[in-house]
């Protein structure tokens, strides 16, 4: 099977990773490029059980386990379907079960979504899937990120981590990367249950996922490792969705960000 | 990642200049002139898996550099992961076809971030620090093993028991031995996926160090 797929406006290839899940790279749309290259590095999987003591803390810390070779189960599917084509492909760890799908739709939407599907080891877990994209809308540069606050989007000077507060614009967009050659953007908007945060990252050759969400001792894990003081506006920008889905039982839940391209003629 | 820091002060922010043409080629416009490479005319080649033979190359090149001769002479690494890494123009390096190699280097209890260049044969970025990466599939197959013997835990597994799965885990606090030392969570229990038995293996000292029932992680 190609790795390259031209269908509904877009044009990408993919591949299967070591830990990453499967990586889009190089995607255009109607001819313009949008995306450097887009993964899932880590599925980060908390427990949390109730305590009697209050001041008692949770003894036990995350764990994960790579989505990629090692734990693909059956192969990467490429289906049409109406106004669009998506990759699909199960992975499998034990109590873990989850399903990644990419989906392009001819309107210029993606969606890089992530299916978990339990049971896992017991009901009080919390389980935090890391999507990381590298747009390059029209080019690399002159990129600038926004956070829908106060009622308008607002310019982020500084790279910095931007939680979701429950505002968005008319669509449902919380977040978005803006190119100034072209003004085309991306536009991000969350799953309500997702209780999404974003990390706006200044982009730099190498710095995409270290194999792990894990920094050492006492230093931040992955991604907000890497938030620093660099400033973001007009620069090559890379964002990190991270989803924090608390279901307990209620299971398929599918965790991941509408993005849109729009502005792109 | 200080190999971040490493490779990005290696980036150039204008083209190189290049060598002068000839009186008899036209000038191209200034704006033109100056625009660099960009993303646009990426080589999507790059991103293609290692082959066994680049894989191979790639080792064979981190093990000679004097900075891990160390690790290898002592031998006690487990390679993690090696897998293609692509840099974006006007990086001096993009365009080439380069190896990212993980490995943990149990002698000094660090991990080993390397990037290869394969086309011109040299270690192109080599850091050395104390960050966890993923379990290597050797070391998810050594936990398994090691949990698979330990008294407490074969005590614990019921009737058709089996390991599951084996996790890279880390502890929460410093009294946990996991915070620092490098573990592996096995999960064990029955084929239809529902877990019955947690053991958290020190990777290090080759250990069981907790055991723990399922529904009480």
């Amino acid at each position: 099977m190609s790795n390259v797929i031209q269908e509904a406006n877009w044009k990408f290839h993919w591949r299967l990773t070591e830990s990453a899940g499967i990586m889009v790279y190089l995607a255009d749309f109607k001819g313009r490029r949008v995306l450097w290259e887009g993964s899932l590095p880590y599925v980060t999987v908390d427990h949390q059980r109730e305590l009697d003591v209050d001041d008692q803390v949770e003894p036990h810390g995350p764990w994960w386990i790579p989505l990629g070779t090692r734990t693909i189960a059956g192969p990467v599917r490429v289906q049409s379907f109406r106004g669009g084509v998506e990759l699909s492909a199960n992975f499998v760890a034990g109590p873990y079960q989850y399903q990644q799908l990419w989906r392009f739709h001819d309107d210029g939407r993606m969606c890089p979504w992530l299916t978990i599907l339990g049971p896992g080891v017991h009901d009080q877990h919390t389980y935090h899937p890391h999507f990381r994209f590298d747009f390059d809308l029209d080019g690399a540069s002159d990129d600038a990120f926004e956070r829908y606050e106060e009622g308008r989007w607002q310019r982020v000077e500084r790279e910095g981590w931007f939680p979701y507060s429950g505002e968005a614009d008319d669509s449902g967009n919380v977040w978005r990367q803006i190119d100034f050659g072209s003004r085309a953007s991306i536009n991000i908007r969350p799953h309500s249950w997702d209780d999404a945060e974003v990390f706006a990252i200044r982009y730099h050759d190498g710095e995409w996922a270290p194999f792990s969400p894990r920094s050492a001792a006492g230093s931040q894990p992955f991604p907000a490792g890497y938030v620093g003081d660099e400033t973001i506006d007009g620069e090559d920008v890379s964002l990190w969705y991270v989803a924090h889905v608390h279901f307990d039982q209620s299971f398929p839940y599918t965790a991941g960000p509408w993005i849109r391209v729009e502005g792109l003629s | 990642m200080c190999i971040v820091a490493a490779m990005a002060a290696k980036t150039v922010r204008k083209a190189p200049a290049k060598a002068s043409k000839s009186v008899k080629s036209k000038a191209k416009p200034a704006s033109k002139a100056k625009l660099p490479a960009d993303v646009v005319k990426a080589d999507p080649a790059l991103f293609d898996p290692l082959t066994p033979g680049e894989i191979a190359d790639a080792l064979r090149t981190l093990t000679e550099d004097r900075r891990v001769a160390s690790m290898t002479k002592v031998g006690r690494y487990r390679v993690i992961c090696t897998e293609p890494l692509v840099v974006k123009p006007p990086h001096l390096m993009a365009g080439h076809r380069l190896a990212r190699v993980v490995a943990y280097d149990y002698a000094s209890n660090r991990a080993v971030d390397a990037c290869i260049d394969l086309d011109a044969g040299v270690v192109a970025d080599l850091q050395l620090d104390k960050s966890q990466p993923m379990l290597s599939r050797d070391e998810e197959a050594l936990a398994v093993s090691i949990a698979m013997i330990d008294e407490r835990v074969r005590s614990k597994l019921a009737m058709g028991d089996m390991p599951q799965a084996t996790l890279h885990y880390w502890g929460r606090t410093k009294a946990d031995i996991s915070y620092e030392r490098r573990s592996a969570a096995v999960t064990f229990g029955r084929s239809d996926g529902h877990a019955s038995l947690i053991a958290i293996v020190d990777l290090i000292d080759q250990q069981v160090i907790q055991v723990v029932p399922a529904e009480q992680w």
